[in-house]
């Protein structure tokens, strides 16, 4: 049971994960920081994701270094759609978009039923090989998967540490206000965090439907991680949901695996009513006033 | 005139911020106690730290005889201690009466069952409630202006109402958070007045502001913090000569000239 | 316009000039619609409508006691996310005294206000500390972990497949339209207790609370322990409805207590207008019956309930009521 296999089983999958976790929680908690909303439409955007690269990928054949990013790419441009349609309505209205964008999932999931259909679809992976390293055995899927998202999250490291819009948008998570004082233009940053935002979740969102299920319903799962990974880190704070991200993802991948589903579920969602009761403000994040 | 109020010791710490540190003063039945302060010295956390609002790290309050260190603001509010925010809070889509009307809270509400079945002991005490209301209202001289949203009205008049919610509750000790700030001269003249009739009706007072003629005008004694602690205390007078408050206000350059 | 949080609710509810107080003509008018409205449904058997119509608005009864027990937890600043599931805990309890343990009808239906009364009771002065965004999400996960014991308590519950074949309390109640008078009384009672709380003092501090805790705390008002009593009777009165509608479909369900029924009440809640009983009554109205004329669309269905939420709280964040007085006050400046 502990065998080094499955043990190196078990850490792939959490690896994995992780990543997919970290890469949608990361977009939901920019927007929070940067706009205020509360974007319950994110695991929809996801799972806008997962067709998209059904399409581009399985039925179109694109190579899949380039599929992958021009789906996750279309999904956001349509977000760019929505945001001038809907978004833009609940800037800095944290209560009005929780429940707004609550709509807008509900929205966007049901016409997903209508076009697709509610059954549930499978995406080629565009590597079927199983390595293996001594003991180890690592399924090529996977590896994409963390290899890509590594990838694009040094990007968004490197983007928001060394260049110029990327520095003006972490500014602007920090506050807002500060940040417009400082002649920042806020309606672009918007633009373009919420670009990088939703262009992460589609991906993660192909990632998922690539290696579990594709179908309409999918995102409420992506959600409701993206949801605990942000509240585990401190919402609002980027490094908190890296942490949160991959304690999410390793416990659901080691509980699950040793102790079945329902307890990982029963367990990580009973430590986080805790945590939110005795720190709302998570593990890295800062308390609010009082 | 025996301590009414007394605070000993008190820390409060936001991270590295010493906010309020190991501060001790206290307030005198019956007395107008002025408590002023460089900005961010500390004075809305001792008033937070006082009124439950916030808990202390360290410390000790007693009030009228009991201890009540890190009480909740409503057990307090029950026991006469009442405070005024210092940011305007009042309900803004309220009329002036309604907001008055919820201050009364502690005389009126009879219960749950009570209220629910509104029984005559309810209505008994709504109808003394609304006769509170009324007087407070007359009172400060909010009446003219008791069937309009609170939000609507001139901030002098909102400063006004603040001060009338919180006398609602017929507090024994009030405490006013910067009750004058942003007022014009004649606005506050007539808080002064008005500090002044509360006190008359035996409420003692402890009012934070900046205003040193404001301040020197009502209070019988005044303590000075800075950096959350306290630097002085005295009459306005001796507190107003000081070298080490109006350093604390001015700097040190300041206080040199004014010495001399 | 202000930023409104789940605290602070009240700041969008522009009211007309001097009445707040809610004028006695309004009392009035409110009065006379829902004097109107009852009328209706009293008679409602006589009208010689079929079967289907009868069910359906014993459907609106049951789910008017869910989404007015609800709006009184709104109204506090709180949208709770666990509504469903607390209903689903009624229901299962009222099923299980009568399938289980043979109690009678009665006895059954005070344990179906009892079982979640007791959770909100035990669980509440934790959760209702937690300021709005929080709440929704705390909520939101123990309605998932409560669905789970469901699921997962097979023996007792049924598991998934969940317990049907439920028995009829009383012979008489085979009759529909015996069914029908008994949830009307029910919802008569539950929703006249809501509307008597709110318009008695209790539901001036209810607005207190939610305008502004903290000025409500130095007040003297025990906000946490007057939100937790709220909260115990809203969600025991949640129970009510499910235990009703457990004996009237017959047949529980995880899947019928879940997020999206939670979900439903918010929405039915939030469109009808959050800060007058109204709201949730017209909600409930609108959609429970709306959905009649695209049936075999259930789809199209929540495609349209989504547009109702974005646009509602976009441009009417005091919903349908909020509307309809709007309408009104424009109208009466017109005519006069
Ligand atoms: N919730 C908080 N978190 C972090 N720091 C705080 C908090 N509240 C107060 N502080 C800090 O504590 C110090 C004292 O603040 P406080 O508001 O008590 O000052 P004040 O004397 O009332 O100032 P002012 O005259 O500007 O009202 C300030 O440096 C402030 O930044
Ligand atoms: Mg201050």
């Amino acid at each position: 049971m502990f065998s080094p296999a499955v043990l190196g089983q078990v850490l792939i999958n959490g690896i994995s994960l992780s990543a997919i976790y970290i890469l949608v929680s990361l977009g939901f908690t920019l927007l929070f920081g940067i706009m205020r909303v509360v974007n319950f439409a994110h695991g929809a955007m996801a799972m806008l994701g997962g067709y998209a690269l059904y399409y581009i990928y399985g039925e179109a054949n694109l190579p899949y270094l380039i599929a992958m990013p021009l789906a996750a790419a279309s999904v956001a441009a349509l977000a760019l759609v929505l945001e001038r349609l809907v978004y833009r309505w609940f800037y800095q209205k944290m209560f009005q978009s929780m429940i707004g964008l609550l709509g807008l999932d509900m929205a966007l999931v049901y016409s997903a039923v209508i076009i697709w259909g509610p059954h549930e679809r499978s995406i080629p992976s565009p590597i079927d090989t199983v390595y293996r390293l001594g003991p180890l055995f690592l399924s090529g899927s996977k590896l994409v998967v963390i290899g890509l998202a590594a990838v694009t999250l040094a990007a968004f490291y490197l983007f928001t540490h060394f260049t110029k819009y990327g520095l003006a948008m972490r500014a602007a998570a920090q506050d807002v206000e500060t940040a417009e004082v400082q002649g920042i233009n806020t309606d672009r940053i918007y633009m373009l965090a919420f670009f990088i935002a939703i262009f992460m979740a589609a991906m993660a969102g192909g990632f998922f439907a690539q290696n579990y299920i594709l179908s309409p319903f999918m995102g409420e799962r992506q959600l409701m991680m993206a949801f605990i990974a942000v509240i585990l880190g401190g919402m609002g704070s980027i490094p908190g949901v890296a942490l949160g991200g991959l304690i999410l993802g390793m416990a659901e991948s080691i509980l699950g695996t040793y102790f079945g589903s329902t307890t990982s579920v029963f367990v990580t969602f009973g430590a986080v009513i805790v945590l939110l009761i005795v720190r709302p403000w998570g593990l890295l994040g800062i308390p609010e006033n009082r | 005139m025996s301590d009414f109020l007394t605070v000993d010791g008190l820390s409060r710490h936001f991270g590295g911020v010493k906010a309020v540190n190991d501060l001790s003063f206290t307030v005198k039945e019956g007395e107008i106690l002025g408590v002023i302060g460089p900005n961010g010295a500390g004075k809305t956390t001792s008033i937070n730290l006082v009124s439950g609002v916030a808990k202390p790290d360290q410390g000790k309050v007693v009030f009228a005889g009991g201890a009540v260190t890190g009480k909740a603001p409503h057990l307090l509010a029950r026991m006469g201690l009442v405070r005024t925010f210092q940011a305007t809070t009042v309900f803004p889509e309220r009329s002036v009466h309604e907001n008055v009307l919820r201050g009364t809270y502690l005389s009126r509400y009879p219960g749950f069952f009570a209220a629910f079945f509104n029984t005559p002991r309810a209505r008994k005490l709504a109808a003394e409630s609304e006769a509170l209301a009324h007087e407070v209202l007359e009172w400060l001289g909010l009446e003219t202006v008791a069937w309009d949203p609170a939000g609507s009205l001139p901030y002098g008049y909102q400063k006004t109402l603040n001060m009338a919610i919180a006398l609602a509750a017929k507090p024994r000790l009030i405490m006013l958070d910067e009750p004058v700030a942003g007022l014009s001269a004649e606005e506050t003249d007539h808080v002064r007045d008005t500090i002044l009739k509360v006190r008359d009706r035996g409420i003692t007072v402890a009012v934070v502001d900046h205003n040193m003629r404001f301040i020197s005008g009502l209070c019988d004694r005044v303590v000075v913090i800075n950096q959350g602690s306290r630097l002085a205390e005295g009459t306005p007078k001796e507190v107003l000569s000081n070298p080490a408050v109006v350093e604390a206000y001015l700097g040190k350059s300041h206080a040199a000239a004014y010495g001399q | 316009m202000k930023t409104i949080t789940a605290d602070n609710m009240a700041a969008s509810q522009k009211q007309p000039h001097k009445a707040d107080e809610g004028s006695t003509r309004q009392l009035r008018i409110k009065l006379v619609l829902g004097l109107g409205l009852l009328a209706i449904f009293i008679i409602l058997p006589f009208l010689g409508l079929s079967g289907f119509t009868l069910s359906l608005a014993t459907t609106i009864l049951i789910t008017g006691i869910a989404t007015t027990s609800l709006h009184m937890i709104i109204r506090m600043g709180h949208v709770s996310l666990a509504h469903g599931v607390f209903m689903g805990l009624g229901a299962y309890a009222a099923v299980l005294s009568v399938v289980k343990f043979g109690l009678p009808f009665p006895i059954a239906m005070i344990f179906a206000f009892l079982a979640p009364a007791a959770l909100a009771l035990v669980i509440g002065p934790m959760l209702l500390r937690l300021s709005g965004k929080y709440f929704v999400l705390v909520t939101f996960l123990l309605g998932e972990i409560i669905r789970l014991v469901f699921v997962n308590w097979q023996s007792f519950t049924g598991g998934s497949n969940g317990i049907f074949g439920i028995p009829l309390p009383y012979e008489g109640l085979a009759d529909p339209v015996a069914f029908y008078y008994m949830t009307l009384i029910a919802a008569l009672l539950c929703i006249g207790f809501v509307a008597r709380m709110l318009q008695s003092d209790i539901g001036r501090i209810i607005d207190t609370i939610r305008e502004d805790s903290r000025l409500a705390e130095c007040a003297g008002i025990p906000v946490l322990r007057m939100k937790v009593t709220v909260f115990v009777i809203a969600c025991g009165l949640a129970g009510i409805a499910g235990g009703i509608s457990g004996f009237f479909i017959r047949y529980i369900d995880p899947t019928s207590f879940s997020i999206v029924q939670s979900l439903n009440f918010v929405v039915m809640n939030i469109v009808g207008g959050m800060f007058q009983l109204a709201g949730p009554i017209v909600g409930t109205l609108f959609f429970v019956i709306l959905p009649e004329f695209l049936r075999g669309y259930v789809e199209l269905q929540r495609v349209i309930f989504g547009v109702c939420l974005i646009v509602v709280m976009a441009f009417l964040p005091t919903g349908i009521v909020g509307l309809a007085a709007y309408i009104r006050h424009q109208l009466s400046r017109w005519f006069k």
